[in-house]
């Protein structure tokens, strides 16, 4: 069993501290509850870009030396931008916890007096080489925000994807990251998880010592996301450069957490996992008219969505494979799902959820998601147990009451000629 | 509370100390070299099967057979067709692969340590017991024909093939990995059987389990399941022929569509038994290894050419390439390999401060342990000894081999192993864009087709 120990600072800093000698590592992590769906439109991929500005210094860290404090003491580090959440991490040896709290309050505390145009100005290219990079200049690079548009009103925050747009990009000024900056980045807009090995009066004194004197911000902004369920199915057809089609499905799911969700992960396991899994094996291992198809949900909080994806082989037209698909969907959900089928999902998930533990960070990463999603970072002892305990009937029932066709979007990538 | 300073850096306290786990090692009867090192963190055990054979072995007409073959394991072993082996695994809770890279074959098992028993059994089968069926042959073609046409949409993956291409023909290394559409249609089954029975022999293997396990348990289970695997002479290793780069050129892939240009600078490098490994990892880190590396912060954080751009030796039993790789935008094309020549120049002239080297030493130093936390990867740092063939206290004496590496040591190795005036220029790319400025660097420019075909400029 793992001990948790969470409490807040003054400014409303929520810590919650994992305690681990299992190797002299520490991981810090930081989850600042905000992404891309805190954006205005006009601005979208701000979030993100907003997450490199914070790597570029800050009053007492100079630009890219956060990199080579954290690099040369032999830490790794990162940060990522969700719809939801903005995170920020470091792994380092574990006498150097001092040096990580130094810099990550650095950056939540005294990151204006080093801003400046020409930072935003490289930042902003960088961001768009990786949109190129990442979406523009490869296969099926833009699936997922097409995807978004057919499923999302264009005011329903999730609209679009974390990397936004170029025009936006282009957009973004140094008043808007100051904004930003003053509306979200604050102790009591912030998750601080400590997993490893530290002595936990020790690593407390720490915390207080660079946290409590940062201000809590003023109010936050209302937010409201209400999304409108569809009376049909948005689908489309778009041509571009790739060799095989492929089908891309989004069905809207419960938020995360709720038991429905978990359902739906479940029966994603059960469509197409390995080559026993429904959709696989018919598809890929039996009428080999698919090269490949995939299902997953995503960790979003203020809407859930299950994705889809199967490639046609060559030769193959894709309605072949949405038709293959929509029979094996309706068979299920006429017939269920087996025990054993029940099983292997359960294991599946277990094994990921071990998987992610076995790391500091993976761990970190977790606890930050619990707390900043669910309010309450010991979900860690009890994430599995909706898992056990949903019944071969309540998955086969998430897949009759959402996996119909007025409840999804389809896009339909096709090679252009 | 008492304000603090926050204009320094504070000081680390006493490092922890960090031990790599303990390993137990034994050679089977039959050959089968085995470690085992046990780590009870995680419910979690990792197991390993390396063949010491990979697509080094391809001959060009039937380039892809070794990774064909790794694929093909799961496709039916002992008494369970392909279907019944992921319905066993998945009710174990276990995760199973296999795959080949240029010098070896992983056969790998992911499982949760209370299955550790029963999965093994199924390991043991899909590694020494694999039936190698007809049917699967076709399907694992199918796939594979079918990742071969896919691929010729992405643009780094073209891009690695045409310089693999380029700089050792069509020897060992220098065709993909997954061979040609050619080649890849011509494989029969006996080819399959053949490069099975040469090359998965238990003296050419080692297995490695790591995690929650017992080290004595775990040799008696592989006793059982791969103690009957029957022993043959050790096939003969191959030797890449790389040719000769009189003088550097550029050579142009078009891809219409293309809103970036994948640029790869590069030549011969050396392989991973060199006796200067430890000086070159420390210059490629300062090179281009690691996010503040001089090619990073020059083409990413000063330019805003490229999302990020990297160099690498690729270590391998006999010499990988090196090569200094990004993606930038279009207008930038010339600019990215200009500025790339220009710091593989100044890193021959031995203009090297002395933060970036105690920085880049101290990052390979401390960053080990963060790097070995899971059973997983302890696995794969038992199979790096066993297939370069490491010394026993070689992650004991990782520290003061990086430590012992000097400023000379650096432009030493530059010198030795960089060459600016000879380099492949490979860029996959919007030619009509990108044709005319490539010009003005003053090297041939090149053009060819996807396949590697050269075309007459224009």
């Amino acid at each position: 069993m793992l001990t948790i120990d969470d409490y807040h600072l003054e400014n409303g800093l929520r810590v919650v501290l994992n305690e681990d000698h299992s190797a002299p590592l520490v991981a810090i992590n930081l989850w600042y509850h905000v992404g891309s769906k805190n954006e205005k439109r006009g601005r979208t991929g701000f979030a993100h870009l907003f997450e490199h500005m914070l790597f570029s210094g800050s009053e007492h860290v100079g630009n890219n030396e956060h990199f080579r404090y954290v690099q040369s003491v032999g830490g790794v580090l990162n940060g990522t931008t969700f719809f939801d959440r903005t995170n920020y991490f470091e792994t380092l040896p574990s006498n150097y916890l001092a040096l990580g709290l130094w810099l990550e309050s650095d950056r939540m505390g005294f990151f204006l007096p080093a801003l400046t145009q020409e930072k935003l100005d490289i930042q902003r290219e960088v961001v768009k080489e990786e949109r190129r990079q990442r979406y523009d200049n490869v296969p099926y690079g833009t699936a997922f925000e097409r995807l978004l548009h057919l499923a999302y009103d264009p005011d329903y925050s999730y609209h679009w994807p974390t990397i936004g747009s170029m025009q936006d990009l282009e957009a973004a000024s140094l008043d808007d990251v100051r904004d930003f900056f003053t509306t979200w980045y604050r102790p009591d807009n912030c998750t601080l998880t400590i997993v490893g090995d530290f002595a936990p009066d020790e690593a407390k004194r720490l915390v207080a010592q660079y946290f409590s004197d940062l201000a809590p911000g003023g109010s936050f902004p209302p937010f409201t996301l209400d999304r409108q369920a569809a009376s049909h199915e948005q689908r489309e057809t778009f041509a571009s450069p790739v060799q095989l089609p492929r089908i891309y499905r989004l069905y809207h799911l419960p938020k995360m957490g709720a038991h429905e969700w978990v359902c739906a992960d479940l029966l994603t396991t059960i469509l197409a996992s390995d080559k026993a899994s429904r959709l696989d094996r018919v598809l890929v291992h039996e009428k080999q008219i698919a090269q490949d198809v995939a299902t997953y949900v995503l960790p979003t909080e203020s809407t859930g969505m299950m994705l889809l994806q199967a490639t046609a082989r060559e030769g193959v037209a894709i309605d072949a494979i949405e038709s293959v698909i929509d029979e094996e969907i309706a068979r299920l959900a006429v017939d269920g799902i087996t025990e054993d089928e029940l099983t292997r999902a359960r294991n599946r998930a277990e094994i990921e959820f071990a998987h992610q533990l076995e790391t500091f960070d993976g761990r970190a990463d977790l606890i930050g998601m619990m707390s900043t999603y669910f309010g309450d970072p010991s979900m860690i002892h009890r994430w599995l147990e909706p898992y056990q305990s949903a019944t071969a009937e309540e998955v086969a029932h998430a897949a009759r009451k959402y996996m119909i066709p007025e409840n999804r979007v389809t896009s339909l990538f096709i090679p252009e000629h | 509370m008492t304000t603090i300073d926050r204009s320094t850096a504070p000081a680390p306290t006493d490092p922890r100390p960090y031990h790599f786990p303990r390993i137990t090692r034994t050679t089977l009867p039959n050959g089968l070299r085995v470690l085992v090192a046990e780590s009870h963190n995680a419910p979690l055990v990792s197991v390993r099967a390396l063949v010491r054979s990979g697509a080094d072995h391809d001959v060009a007409a039937l380039a892809g057979l070794a990774s064909m073959t790794a694929e093909m394991l799961d496709e039916g072993a002992g008494s369970r067709d392909a279907i019944r082996l992921a319905e066993d695994l998945g009710v174990l809770g276990a995760a199973l692969g296999a795959g080949a890279d240029w010098d070896a074959t992983y056969i790998s098992l992911d499982v949760l340590s209370r299955n550790t028993e029963a999965s093994l059994e199924i390991f043991g089968d899909v590694t020494a017991r694999p039936t190698l069926p007809a049917d699967g042959l076709e399907r694992v073609r199918a796939e594979r024909l079918n990742e071969i046409l896919q691929q010729r949409n992405e643009p780094a993956a073209i891009a690695g093939k045409r310089f693999a291409g380029l700089l050792y023909g069509s020897g060992p290394y220098g065709n993909s990995i997954i061979g040609s559409a050619e080649s890849a249609a011509r494989i029969a089954l006996d080819d399959v059987q053949r490069f099975y029975r040469e090359h998965y022999v238990p003296n050419n293997s080692s297995v490695v389990i790591s995690g929650d396990i017992d080290a004595a348990r775990a040799i008696d289970l592989l006793t059982r399941d791969l103690g009957d695997w029957t022993r043959r002479p050790e096939p003969p290793r191959p030797t890449p022929q790389p040719r000769k780069i009189e003088a550097s050129r550029i050579y142009v892939i078009d891809r219409p569509q293309a809103v970036q240009s994948e640029i790869r600078v590069g030549h011969l490098g050396v392989a991973r038994s060199t006796e200067d490994y430890f000086a070159l990892s420390v210059m490629n880190a300062i090179f281009g290894g690691v996010f503040n590396s001089r090619i990073n912060l020059n083409l990413r954080e000063r330019h805003g050419y490229t999302y990020g751009a990297r160099s690498q030796f690729a270590f391998r039993r006999e010499a990988g390439p090196f090569v200094v790789a990004a993606p930038v935008r279009n207008e930038v094309t010339r600019e990215s390999v200009s500025e790339m020549l220009t710091e593989l120049r100044r890193i021959r002239t031995g203009d090297i401060e002395d933060r970036e080297l105690d920085d880049t030493k101290s990052y390979l130093m401390g960053v080990f342990p963060a790097t070995v936390q899971t059973a997983s990867d302890i696995a794969s740092r038992l199979i790096d000894m066993e297939l370069y063939g490491l010394p026993e206290d070689y992650f004991d004496r990782y520290r003061e081999n990086i430590a012992s590496i000097t400023k000379d040591d650096i432009t030493r190795v530059a010198n030795k192993y960089l060459d600016p005036d000879r380099v492949l220029i490979v860029i996959v790319g919007n030619a009509q864009q990108i044709r005319e400025p490539l010009g003005t660097l003053g090297f041939p420019v090149h053009e060819m087709d996807i396949d590697g075909n050269m075309l007459p400029v224009g």
